[in-house]
Parts: structure tokens; sequence; C-alpha cells
């Protein structure tokens, strides 16, 4: 499939210090290179020098590299940018290169482009699959965490109002000989306003973060007794969950937030998960299930002490779940079985609740399993959302000024522009919604 | 040699408007091509209201025009009142109605009809068509004829399976008195096509020697008097005539809330759904209640007849019913039926198990066009039907088929919505269905397409001489009005200024100039900006295309977004149960449309860019196999289940 559009997105985990790089691929990197360092970059060399926003002036010092097509990453043109400064101005520099006319990518599609472009071999096709797979569910849940609350109940609500003045446009358009009035002119434009109004109060409310917490959703889970609850204290350093020595202590789902080096994270503890008689417990163990079909990442808990053969594997081989998420085994209890804690492999940490050994090398696995993440656009769905609501707002702007010059069909093709874009949030209207829309309002027909 | 003998190359079943089209279409590129007809008497008949054109479907008749068809010149001969909708909107909103002589249309298609060459007309209802090895070979008519051709297009409108209500009584038939086509209904139900019922209605139609028109408004047609056809300058319209409108009130709809009890759909006899844009008139008195009246146009069926067409008051109601609530209309008074309202169902078959050119996915060599894939209106039925014959004649000849886009005709948008999205409704054309309306206007479907289907054979030597005189006098225009500087202070900036209140910052020229919502052709004219001799309707067009030139460049973008997902085929074998990340819905809503393309796929209802980047990736991967094939059982998978049936 031939590009068309030019995609960027932060590639590092996002946090606190090291270096963040901002990846952009497709037909625009060249441009956006020439842009961003006024100078011209000699493909797969590293240029050391300022990154300029709009005015010329310095977003943040770092190194530039562009890589031409078919030679790169994604088999498109492609341009890295490594800067130094924090999550902000990587923020800060991203909204440049969109602002140069690069669009955010989808959760995947770096990986997805280099996978079409031929850049992996057939073999490869199911790990991207898989990538794509959990990367879209992950933006899924993100989602669907950002559309919660009141945030999408105002949305829905602008949507609405969108809907019914469309209703009238092209009411007006395709039906001029029913007897119906489809508000004068000036009505029309009230209800503009209003929608205007509504959308950039929204904006204004959505930018300063109050509507959409989104955080990385870690769920803790395991059988019963091995310091599922220790763990969720541990991490959040609160003593939240009740900790007994009794198998079966913790009956509902609780959660903490906390920050984990510039990253806001959602950690919940669960019931421990067996079959039992116990109905409350067995309701517990349900929740259980939901939470870590939600998760982002999965701590998966386990005795240290505990020999039995399949005792390392992770959930989903063992069939406790068919949650995808990314899942980190944590052998705990190290002060017991006296073994060394810290990092085992790639996935598995020794740690000790109690003791606190170990949870710093955990952190920094449930980071590398968020980064991993980042690249493929995690965290993008509220920016995502944001986005949406920005073109929505300028389509109106651009209905507003046709309103006046007798141009019915150019102030409704500027409005659906905005419904599409606010579709992307709130999932798209089609004509034929919208046709019958018009008839559910009015009686038109002969 | 005796007819059924004779072989062709594309056989046409019915002669109604798509069946028409289609024939014509096909003798045109040099198919030799059969037309199978109930009657040679109905041929191009006007079923239901006697009028053509409107918001979107005049666009289609332009289309159809476009690429040589019949329906705009047999509008043009036979239309008796002629009106410019959404006049005082932009170019791309206004359209064309025409009121029509029942009988000069008629006349005018089987004139065109006849005086086609490579076509053959023949008398004959067909019972079943032959198909051997899932390949079409030909048909079987009522006497036991039999007439082979590689290619059949089926367009048997609302004839397959016709059931007609009127009260509680309801009889077997087809529309205006025609038979229905049980037999053939029936073998098409044996074959893999999922079918369903729709419905639709008529008003009774009345002698117009005992109405009152005094008592109604009339309503004359616009002067000058506008035409459908590229080629037409309206010398070719007979006497005008005006149309009238009235109107229903309270005692009307108490005489039609009391009969209800007996009507049909409120009884639950009829499970077709109806169209939610034309209720009947007791739908519209029950469903808006607070209405107190509802306005009736009255269009004449023709010039040397009374009878008249009440556009408004479709109806099932019993007889008796029917009679009292016409008596209850003002003007209407004494007035007398010459033919009751009825409501007809009738079969037609899910459009989603057609390919793009209309050829079913079940039949090699079959197509289908008009009411029987859910559409209803003779401009809708017609499109299809010259895509139909042009089609099955390209398959006879080897060639590859050929479908518009969306963003290049309202047929591709027809089309396309058919066999991606079904219908279940009977499919009517607006212009809210087509994304890209801004280009897709009626005033330059010939720039559209009459290129693109000359190639085909369509298009005759004096309709392109005079396409190419149109194309080079808006090359000439917009040549000219580029050429011209407008720079501030000038004099012919000032003049311009003066006239239309519009100032020249910087040095521009007319072009750009012409782009202002505030300036107009006729305003270049006349302070003498442009030659004289550079015709107006070629200035008219550069100076829309200067108007919707910005939004047109911005859709160009989205325009080649969907080509380059046009370019993904998913392949016939893609097996979406096995997707993993599909939720159920979209595998179920994808396995019944099997859409063509990933384009196609991005405009099913509830599907996610998410879902779009796995099919991709399924596409890429199956395009991937070593033998570059699709899995094994691909060929034998079902069209798609009976579509659910929505209870009314
Ligand atoms: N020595 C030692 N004891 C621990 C450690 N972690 C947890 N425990 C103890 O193990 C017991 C169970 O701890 P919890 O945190 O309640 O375990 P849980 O997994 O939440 O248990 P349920 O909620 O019953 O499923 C308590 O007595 C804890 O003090 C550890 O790292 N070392
Ligand atoms: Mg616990």
């Amino acid at each position: 499939m031939p590009t068309v559009d030019t995609i960027a997105a932060v590639a590092t985990a996002p946090g606190r210090g090291g270096v963040g790089i901002v990846r952009v691929s497709g037909p625009l990197a060249r441009e956006i290179a020439q842009a961003l360092t006024g100078g011209k970059l000699t493909p797969r060399s590293a240029v050391y020098c300022d990154f300029q926003d709009a005015d010329g002036e310095a977003l943040d010092r770092g190194i530039a590299i562009r890589f031409e097509e078919p030679q790169s990453l994604t088999g498109e043109d492609v341009l890295e940018l490594q800067g130094h400064g924090g999550p902000v101005v990587l923020d800060m520099l991203l909204e440049r290169v969109l602002s140069l006319g690069a669009r955010r990518a989808e959760p995947g599609e770096f990986t997805q482009r280099a996978f079409v472009n031929g850049k992996m071999d057939l073999a490869q096709a199911e790990a991207v699959l898989d990538l794509v797979n959990s990367a879209t569910r992950q933006a899924a849940r993100g989602a669907l965490r950002s559309l919660s609350g009141a945030f999408s109940k105002r949305v829905h609500g602008i949507e609405r109002e969108l809907l019914e003045l469309r209703v009238f446009c092209e009411g007006a358009i395709d039906f001029p000989d029913e007897e119906i009035d489809f508000l004068s002119e000036s009505d029309v434009g009230e209800r503009l306003e209003a929608v205007r109004n509504h959308l950039s109060a929204l904006r204004a409310d959505a930018r300063q973060g109050a509507l959409l917490q989104d955080g990385l959703n870690v769920v803790i889970a395991g059988a019963p007794n091995v310091g599922k609850s220790s763990l969720l204290n541990r991490l959040s350093g609160e003593d939240r969950a009740i900790v007994t020595n009794v198998p079966g202590t913790t009956r509902d789902t609780l959660d903490a937030d906390f920050d984990l080096d510039g990253m806001p994270v959602r950690v919940v503890d669960t019931a421990g998960l067996r079959e039992t008689g116990d109905a409350v417990e067995t309701e517990g163990v349900n929740r259980a299930r939901r939470a870590m079909a939600m998760a982002d990442v999965i701590l998966w808990v386990v005795d240290d002490r505990d020999t039995s053969g399949d005792i390392g594997e992770k959930p989903r081989a063992r069939g406790m779940t068919d949650a995808t998420a990314t899942t980190i085994v944590a052998r705990n209890k190290a002060d017991l079985s006296g073994r060394t804690t810290g990092r085992l492999s790639p996935g598995v940490v020794r740690i000790s609740a109690l003791t606190g050994d170990g949870i710093d090398a955990l952190a920094k696995e449930i980071q590398h399993a968020a980064g991993y993440r980042a690249g493929e656009g995690m965290f993008t769905a509220r920016a995502r959302h944001l986005d949406a609501l920005a073109s929505a707002g300028e389509a109106l702007a651009a209905a507003a000024e046709r309103l006046g010059a007798n141009q019915g069909e150019l102030v409704a093709e500027d409005l659906r522009e905005a419904h599409e874009h606010l579709g992307l949030i709130v999932g798209r209207v089609s004509p034929d919604d919208l046709l019958g829309e018009i008839f559910a309002s009015f009686c038109i027909g002969k | 040699m005796t007819l059924h003998s004779e072989t062709y190359d594309v056989i046409v079943v019915g002669g109604g408007h798509a069946g028409t089209e289609a024939a014509l279409a096909a003798a045109r590129t040099g198919a030799r091509t059969l037309l199978l007809t109930q009657s040679i008497e109905t041929l191009g008949q006007m079923s239901c209201n006697p009028a053509i054109g409107g918001i979107g479907k005049s666009h289609l008749v332009r289309e159809i025009d476009a690429m040589g068809g019949a329906m705009a010149l047999a509008t043009d001969a036979a239309g008796i009142q002629f009106r410019t909708l959404n006049a005082s909107k932009g170019p791309a909103v206004r359209a064309t109605r025409a009121q029509a002589d029942r009988t000069l249309y008629r006349n005018a298609i089987r004139g065109m009809l006849e005086a086609q060459e490579n076509l053959a007309i023949f008398q004959q209802s067909v019972v079943d068509i032959d198909i051997r090895k899932g390949r079409v070979e030909g048909v079987l008519t009522a006497m036991g004829l039999a007439f082979s051709a590689p290619a059949v297009v089926l367009t048997t409108g609302t004839f397959l399976g016709g059931r007609i209500h009127i009260g509680l009584e309801s009889h077997a038939g087809g529309r205006a008195g025609d038979p229905a086509s049980n037999a053939l209904a029936a073998r098409l139900r044996a074959l893999p096509f999922a079918v369903d019922r729709l419905k639709t209605g008529t008003p009774p139609r009345i002698a117009g020697d005992t109405v009152d028109f005094a008592r109604m408004q009339p309503q004359w047609g616009d002067e000058p008097c506008p035409t459908m056809s590229f080629i037409s300058d309206g010398s070719e319209h007979p006497r005008q005539v005006a149309c009238h409108i009235a109107a229903t009130n309270a005692k009307t709809h108490r005489i039609i809330r009391s009969g209800l009890d007996r009507s049909p759909m409120y009884a639950g006899e009829i499970e077709g759904v109806g169209p939610r844009y034309c209720p009947s008139i007791e739908d519209k008195v029950v469903r808006f209640a607070d209405r107190s009246s509802h306005q009736i146009f009255v269009e004449p069926e023709g010039l040397d007849t009374h009878e008249l067409y009440p556009n408004g008051i479709s109806t099932s109601l019993p007889f008796e019913v029917q009679f009292a609530l016409v008596r209850s209309i003002e003007g209407f008074g004494q007035a007398r039926i010459t033919r009751p309202g009825y409501a007809i169902e009738y079969d037609f078959f899910d459009p989603r198990g057609l390919e793009p050119s209309l050829e079913t996915k079940a039949v090699s060599g079959l197509y289908f066009a008009g009411q029987i894939n859910g559409t209803t209106g003779y401009e809708e039925a017609a499109a299809q039907g010259l895509l139909a014959g042009l089609n099955a004649a390209r398959k006879v000849a080897g060639s590859d088929p050929w479908t518009p886009q969306r963003h290049e005709a309202y047929l591709g948008v027809l089309v396309d919505d058919l066999v991606t999205l079904g219908t279940n409704e009977p499919y009517r054309m607006f212009s809210s269905r087509a994304e890209y309306r801004l280009r897709l206007r009626q005033d330059n479907a010939d720039l559209r397409l009459t290129p693109v289907v000359r190639e085909f054979g369509l298009v005759d030597a004096d309709r392109w001489r005079r396409f190419e005189a149109k194309r080079d006098a808006i090359g000439r225009a917009n040549a000219a009005l580029r050429a011209t500087p407008l720079a501030p202070g000038g004099e012919l900036c000032l003049r311009l200024e003066a006239r239309c209140g519009e100032a020249v910052a910087k040095e521009t020229n007319l072009l750009d100039y012409l782009k202002r919502p505030a300036v107009t052709a006729a305003d270049l004219v006349a302070v003498h900006a442009v030659d004289a001799d550079i015709p107006a309707l070629a200035l008219e067009q550069a100076e829309i295309q200067a108007k919707y030139d910005g939004y047109i460049k911005r859709q160009d973008r989205e325009i080649a977004k969907v080509r380059a997902q046009e370019s993904v085929v998913l392949p016939a074998g893609l097996d979406y149960g096995c997707i993993e990340g599909l939720s159920n819905e979209l595998k179920e809503k994808l396995s019944l449309a099997r859409p063509a393309t990933l384009a196609r796929a991005s405009r099913i209802p509830g599907i996610t860019p998410a879902a779009l980047s796995l099919l991709l990736i399924h596409a890429k991967r199956l395009a991937g196999r070593p033998d570059g094939s699709a899995p094994a059982g691909a060929e034998s998978e079902p069209i798609g289940e009976r579509a659910a049936r929505r209870t009314a």
C-alpha cells in the first residue's frame, strides 16, 4: 500500500531523565527534518543540532538522523530526533512535528509499516500480528479509560448537538421541496456558535488534564497468600491493603496510584485465584479475572519457595486467564527462601515484599514493559482525542466563516468534516444514520 | 433460422428502466444483445409517479446521459414541467426535476431501442435461467424457447414474488397491473442468493376532470426551461403544464385513523420493510400526529390524459377509506378515483452478493440490476442497468469490468453502498450519501465520465464532438482568466472593485479573484474583463471550479488515502472468524459483506483503525503465501445467510 501520510510518535518510555526519541516515518520526513534542524541532513549520519520551533527558537538540542527509503526501519523515509529534555520537552517536540503535517501514529503502526514494506519476512508476521494485537488492545483500554466519565459525556453531548445541526443543513439540501422550515440561517448560526463554545470549553478543560486521567494499569495477581497485598503496599508506599497470613484475605479488588519515575501508575490488588465454595471469595476471583483482562501489565506473584513444576510459568500459559497484557513474574518471599533478589531473566524478578529487596529491579521491569509499548503508541489515546477535538474545532470555525456567504453546501461540508473528527472519539455516524435522524425528526416524503 | 436457435452475447431480462439501459449499453459496445420483456407495450414504463430527477437522482440521470444512455434524452422528449431544485444554493447540490408524460416517455424509449443496432427485442416471460457449473448459459421462456448467451442481466424489478395489498385483501401481482414472475422467483430462491422482502406503495390515481383546480395552488416550471441531457437545448420539450399543490386536513386524518384497523401494515399483514423517506399517508398521520396537514403534489400523468398522480398520499387502506380520504381534500370534493392505491411487497436479493460490476458472486456471467438489488427509483435502476449491461458486454469481450469510484460518480456511491453495506429498506439516492458531492455535480457529469466510457464504445460521434467543444472552451476560459493579471490600482481592478466590492490587496489574476464568494463570472462579463467569444457555459464552469477549488484540494488527500486502501485486495478466502483481535460483531459483518478491498472494509459501520490494521496485515500475509493462493474452501463459501428480517 503506497503510504500517503506521515506518522510520528515518542519512541521511548515516558518518564523523567535519559534520552527521549521522537520517530517520524513517511513522505514528509525530509521536509520536517529541514524545518526542524534548518539544514539538510545527510542520510544515515547523526548531526548534533538545535531542534527549532516555528519561530526558529531552540526547543531542545540533540541528535537528528535521517534515513531514506527503503533503507530504514519502516522502509519509508524516517527521521529520528534524540533529545535530552524531559517528557514535557519531548511532547513539545512531537507537537512541533505534528504541526508540520505528520499525524500521531496508531498503536503498532511503525511495525506494521515495516511489515507491509517488506522489512520483515513472513516468519515474523505472527510476531507482528501479536504486537499489533496487543498494542491495539492496550490502546483500546487506554481509550476506554480516557473515555470514561465526564469527558465522554461531554464529547457525546457535543456530537449530539453537531448531529442536530447537520440534520438541518443536510435536510435543507436534500429536501428543498418539503414544506419544512429547516431553520432560518440565523438559527443555524446560533446553534453553530453553541457547539463551538462547548467544544472550546471542553478542550480547555481537557488540556488541564483534569478530565483525562490516563496511567499504566498494573494488576497484581496470583494464588492466595503469596504476598500480593504486601506488594501493593510496598509499591504504593502506603498501608493500603490488609495483610494477614490467612489465605483468601483479599476479597475485592483494591487500587492505589503512584508515580513511577514520572510515569503515572495505577496498581490493582486482587483476590488470590483458587476454586472455592465461598460465594464472596468466588465473586472476588471473578473480579480478579476481569481486572486482569483490563491490565496493561500483570504482576504474577508466586512464592519463591514453591518448587512445583509450572510455578514460574505465566498465568496465560497456565490457562489461568486469557488476558494478553505483558506479564512479569514476581518470585516473592526471597527472605524466606534465602536466595538473592533481582532480575533473573526478562520478565522474571525475585523480590521480598516484606523487606523491600528487589523492588527497584521490579520497578525497572515495569518501566521496561511500559516502554516496549510506548514506542508503539501507548499513552496516546488522550493525545489522539485532543487532536481530534482540535481538528473538529478548526472545521467548525471554517463553517462559521462560510455561514454568511450563502454557501450552504460548503457549510455542510465543513460540518461533515468536524463530525468525522468527533467520530474518531465516539464512533462514526454514517450518512445513513444521518438520514435516519432526518426522517425521524421530520415528516419527509411524498 | 428461428430465434430460439440463436445465440447472443448478452441477454437482458426485463424492459423497465434498468433493462432498457442495460440492453442499450450492451448493444452500443457492439455486443449482440437480446432484450426479453413480458410486454413490448410497457417498455420504458413509469410504474410509479410520472417524474424523473430530484436531488441526487438528476445527478444519476446526468451521469447516465454522460455515458450515452437514454433516460435524459427521453425525459427531455417527454417532460411537461421542469424545475431546478436548490437554485438558491451552490451548483454542487442543484438538481433538475421533470414531470413526464408517460406515453411520450415510453415512446421515446421504445424509439431508441428500435433504432439501436445490435439489439433484438422479444416478448416472452422468462421462467428459468440456465446455469451450469456455476456459469450462466442462457434463459428459458414460458413457451419453452431457449436462448443462450454467456452473459445474462436480470432486471425484473418488483415482479419477483410480487404481492399486492389493498386493505386486508391481497393477491399476487407485479406493479401497474403486470403479472408477477413467480416461476422465476421460485427458481431464483433455490439459488444461493440471500433473499429478503421489501415493500413500497402508490396513491390512488384521480380523474382530472373531477378535480377543482381553482382550489389548489398551481406550480409552474422554471423559465428558462432546464434540460436533462447535455445535448438537448430545450427544443425537444413538448408543451409545458402546471402541477398543483393540495393538502390533507384534520378531517382527512380522522378518516385515516378510523381505517387503521384495516390497514395491512398495522394489522401485521405485510412483512417487507418500507422506506423511511416515503411513508404512506397512514404512516405520516400516525408517526407525526402533531401535524394537522400534509402536502400533496398533484402531478399530471400526461398531456392527453386527465389522470392525476396525487404524490404524498400513497396508501394501502381499504378502497372505501381511500375514497373518503380523497374526497375530504380541498379540491378533491367530487374527485373520482381511477385506480386504487396499494402496497406491493416483493423479493430482492441482498446486493452484498454482488461484485461492484453487478455480476453475482455465485453465478459467473449473471448480473442483477435495479429494484431486484433493493433500490427504488427509475434513476437508480437505470444507472445500474447501464453499468450491468456494459460489464456484461465487457465480460463477453474478455475485458476487465469497470465501476466508477465514490469520488467519480453518484453511480459509484450507489454501487459501493449496495455491495458493501447492503440495504434493509428500498435504497434511494440522496446527495448526503455522497461524501464527495462537491465534485459530483450534475453540471460536470460529462467531464467526469464521458471520456472514460468513450473508450468502452458507449459514446457516439455526435456526443463526443459536442463534448470536446465544451471541454476545449472550458480550457480556454481557464487559461484566459489565469492569464489576465489584476494589479491593485489598475484600471480593470478599479472597475471590478467598484462592481463587486472586493478589494485587491496584492497582484493576482482573474481566476484567483473569481474564487472569492462575492465575485461571479457575470461580474467579469459585465465589466468586460473577459473576451466576449468565450461561451457563457465555459465561464460558468471555470467559476464553479474556482469556487470549490480549496475544498476539492482538501478532499484530494482523503481520496488518495482511500485509493491506497483500494489497492489492498482482501482475498476471497480470508477467514474473518479466525482473526484474533476483531470483535465478534465485526467478524460477522465482514463475513457477510466479504469486502473486496481494504477501502470497502473501511466503510463498514463500526470498523476501527485498529481492525483495518489487522486486515491489512492478514491480507499481506495471505498475499505472501508461497503459492499466492487463498486457503482451500474459498469457492464453497455461502454468499451469506438470509438477512435478518426486520419486523415493521
Ligand atoms: N517473610 C515474608 N513474608 C511475606 C512476604 N510477603 C508477604 N508475606 C506474608 O505472607 C502472608 C500473606 O501476605 P498477603 O500480602 O496478605 O498475601 P496475599 O497474596 O495478598 O493473600 P490473599 O489476599 O489471601 O490472596 C502475610 O503473613 C505476609 O506477611 C515476604 O516477602 N516475606
Ligand atoms: Mg491479599
